[in-house]
């Protein structure tokens, strides 16, 4: 099966952002196609290049980006929200005058027509909040 | 046929609001603060216990929460078996 999913939660706060890493790596472990995860709301936080947390905290980011890497799965955060949380690209970051990107680059930036394009695409469509 | 999966408490509005459209034939996946709901004794258990609908928690976040995840009337699963559920249930309804 094809699967998408919607991520609304923050990395690090509650546990539905954790939830939907755990559950798209058992997606794939299960022989499932993850096309593409869509970031909306908070949930956008999850692309934020700059997080630093304590040593024994697991750093949010780099295991999407190892999925999206290993497995071509697609990270896309909604334009809207990622300029509401100053989550900017290069392209973003210049368009808007501010000195640099916030978000790792194994996101993009794109629209919610992502996430409709998605739930077209996929059989399975599993959202994320909290 | 419904999946339902409930990240909040069970003081919360999405609580209710859930427990009100569970249907024979769906299933609701306790998660995060929704485990809560799976304390034996409580109104939030026994109203769980009345709904037509199966009721799973995920081990995980029970024990995370020292909720006790051996209840009657609702079955323990780890992400192996949300993700098995999403295969046998189209659509998912989110409540937190």
């Amino acid at each position: 099966m094809i699967y998408a999913l919607l991520v609304l939660a923050p990395p690090v706060s509650g546990q539905a952002s954790r939830h939907a890493l755990t559950f798209a790596r058992t997606v794939i472990a299960r022989g499932h196609t993850l096309h593409r995860v869509f970031f909306l709301d908070a949930g956008t936080l999850n692309s934020a290049a700059g997080i630093v947390l304590p040593q024994d905290e697991a750093n949010p980011v780099q295991p999407w980006s190892a999925l999206a890497r290993q497995h071509a799965v697609e990270l896309v955060i909604c334009v809207t929200s990622a300029l509401r949380y100053g989550m900017l690209d290069a392209e973003e970051a210049r368009r808007h005058d501010r000195q640099a990107p916030t978000i790792d680059t194994s996101f993009t930036i794109s629209g919610l027509g992502d996430l409709v394009d998605a739930c077209a695409q996929a059989d399975r469509v599993v959202t994320f909040g909290g | 046929m419904i999946l339902h999966t409930l990240n909040a408490s069970p003081s919360s509005a999405a609580f209710q609001d859930c427990l009100s459209l569970l249907h024979a034939k769906d299933a609701l996946v306790l998660l995060g603060d929704g485990v809560y709901a799976a304390v034996a004794g409580t109104h939030a258990y026994e109203a769980l216990q009345g709904s037509p609908a199966r009721v799973h928690v995920l081990l995980s976040d029970a024990l995370l929460a020292g909720v006790n995840p051996n209840v009657q009337g609702i079955v323990p699963i780890d992400m192996e078996g949300l993700v098995s559920l999403t295969e046998n249930f189209p659509r998912q309804q989110a409540w937190y």
